[in-house]
């Protein structure tokens, strides 16, 4: 079975820096300073054929540096990886006939052109077999929905559109490992459902490993039960999504439905979290430390029809682990 | 052959591309037409005051000049639009893409666009060049013609690779404008016979920055005599350079750092 296994892997950028104004660009010119940027720290991973992972840290983290070294894009400064068994910076073709890297922001088909005609091109690149390439058109328009754009030059298309036929660009010679960064980045909600529910039906169908990021929660929790959060180039969680909330989700709410409808908001210990009302709703955002405490004050004092405990989303538990870090 | 296919591809693509701009596809023609112009008449005039330049008679000269104007035209058509681009990629980290694909990045990068509006000029320069070489007044057989053919091949893929050699370091510069500009400058060297340069510059011009072997030791070969020494120096040093542009390009590569997302 074909993997991605990472160790110590680290990748540091030299940048110039400059001072303000004319006199920072003459004394740049004469003497550049420089610092070192550290994008990626000892990070080590593992991921099996057929896993769907999402990467997922904040702007500059270290996401699309992971993928581009696993690429084969650029080079760490120590580490080691291997792709399928292969070293991915010797890039080989044997590797590259087998992966496909989507860069949301980034254009890969000959824009003044119809997209049919860059395939015809990636056919030759990939020597995909002309059996093989039919079938991957019907299959791969058929569930993108995007049979009559491929006519049209890509230029022409809509960005949701665009996206589509980049998407099947790229899965055209069927890779086993596919990267994904940001591939629903500036889209309609309607076309990140539609590019979603493509990648879950692509992968259910051909079960490449993908490693995805985005910035889009949603693009994670439904496509990914294996989620990697990176913090300043280090990895600070690898594990299940819903363990993350289950385990790291340090706010509840609790949640009472009240006969009557209150019509001012009761005195509440600050301390044990804070209290909104709405109708005849009481919610309360508490630690959950403090849950049992202000549970028993508020059962004290109303009488409720129902009372519901919910852990917060997970976007903001993720905010929150991401603040933090690794505790 | 694969490869041979993937660059008829291309083709394909670039004609297409290119005739869905009009204007400047008839623009560029006119421009082109100028530049043969200006330097034809250059020679023209020049002869009206001596017999000879550097040893070649007019109808010497303007084989010589029919041939950069080819190689030109030849560059132009196939390398130019291409390696005008590759900074930007380097820079804006587009060069990504190519990296992924399985095939020679290189061969992508310096192929890719085909410049068809420059191919009709490229029609116009050989036009011009066999015209000259039915006026020229030296006897040649038809293994001298085809052996000065292939030398002038030679020396257009020599200008590729010495234009490759100033562009890679954008690598480790990224702004690579001031490279290009001095590549343009020597350049013009390949525009004069290169027995006029003499002493360092001629040692520069034939060595180090081996200008003068992209057309005019190709002439000096064909117009006789040929020497041994004058064929395998340019033997040497075009492999030699080869060999800088490819291990350039390896180290370049190594410290591209992409751009972020």
């Amino acid at each position: 079975m074909g993997m991605i296994e990472v160790s110590g892997l680290s990748k540091t950028f030299k940048v110039s820096t400059k001072e303000p104004g004319l006199l920072g660009s003459i004394r740049g010119l004469v003497n550049r300073k420089y610092v070192t940027k550290a994008a990626l720290q000892n990070v080590s991973l593992k991921v099996q054929q057929g896993e769907m992972v999402g990467l997922i840290g904040a702007n500059g983290a270290g996401k699309t540096t992971l993928v581009k070294i696993l690429a084969g894009i650029i080079h760490p400064t120590e580490g080691k990886v291997s792709v399928l068994g292969f070293n991915p910076w010797d890039r080989n073709d044997q590797l590259r006939r087998q992966m496909a890297l989507i860069m949301g922001q980034k254009a890969q088909l000959w824009y003044d052109l119809p997209a049919l005609d860059s395939y015809m091109l990636l056919k030759e690149i990939y020597q995909i077999p002309e059996a093989l390439y039919r079938q991957q058109i019907e299959f791969l328009s058929d569930v993108l929905q995007i049979k009559d754009q491929l006519k049209v030059q890509v230029r022409k298309l809509s960005l949701g559109e665009r996206m589509k036929v980049e998407l099947m660009g790229a899965l055209l010679h069927r890779p086993n490992v596919v990267y994904l960064d940001e591939p629903t980045i500036g889209l309609d909600l309607m076309a990140q459902k539609a590019v979603r529910k493509f990648l879950k039906e692509y992968q259910r169908e051909f079960r490449p490993i993908i490693l995805l990021t985005s910035h889009y929660m949603e693009d994670i929790k439904e496509l990914c039960p294996r989620v990697v959060l990176i913090k300043s180039g280090g990895l600070i969680y690898d594990g299940a999504l819903t363990t993350i909330q289950k385990q790291f989700g340090e706010r509840k709410k609790l949640i009472l439905t009240l006969e009557e409808k209150l019509t001012t908001l009761p005195d509440f210990p600050a301390e044990l979290g804070q209290l909104e009302m709405s109708e005849n709703k009481l919610s309360l955002t508490t630690s959950r430390a403090q849950l049992n405490g202000a549970m028993d004050l508020l059962l004290k004092r109303y009488q409720p029809q129902d009372v519901t405990i919910q852990d917060p989303p997970i976007e903001e538990v993720i905010e929150d682990f991401l603040q933090k870090g690794q505790q | 052959m694969r490869y041979l296919r993937l660059y008829l591809h291309f083709l394909r693509f670039s004609f297409s591309r290119a005739m869905e701009f009009r204007l400047d596809f008839f623009f560029k023609i006119i421009m082109d037409c100028m530049f043969y112009v200006v330097n034809l008449g250059f020679y023209k005039i020049l002869f009206l005051t001596t017999p000879m330049l550097a040893g070649w008679s007019e109808d010497q000269t303007m084989v010589f000049v029919s041939s950069y104007l080819l190689v030109d035209a030849l560059h132009m058509t196939v390398f130019a639009s291409n390696m005008w681009w590759l900074p930007y990629y380097v820079n804006r980290g587009d060069l990504d893409s190519y990296l992924i694909r399985p095939v020679s990045t290189l061969f992508f990068i310096s192929l890719r666009d085909f410049a068809a509006n420059s191919f009709v000029n490229l029609l116009i320069a050989l036009t011009i060049f066999v015209s000259a070489l039915a006026n020229l007044q030296t006897p040649y057989t038809t293994g001298q013609l085809l052996f000065y053919l292939g030398c002038i091949l030679n020396g257009w893929l020599l200008h590729y690779v010495l234009q490759m050699i100033f562009i890679i370091p954008v690598f480790w510069t990224q702004s690579g404008k001031g490279f290009n500009d001095f590549f343009f400058s020597m350049g013009m060297a390949i525009e004069r016979p290169d027995l006029v340069y003499r002493g360092v510059l001629r040692w520069v011009l034939t060595l180090i920055l081996p200008f003068a072997l992209i057309v005019s030791f190709p002439a000096r070969l064909f117009f006789g005599p040929a020497t041994p020494n004058l064929f395998l120096h340019l033997v040497a040093v075009t492999l030699g350079m080869w060999g800088l542009m490819l291990w350039l390009w390896r180290k370049g590569l190594r410290a591209y750092s992409s751009a972020s997302s």
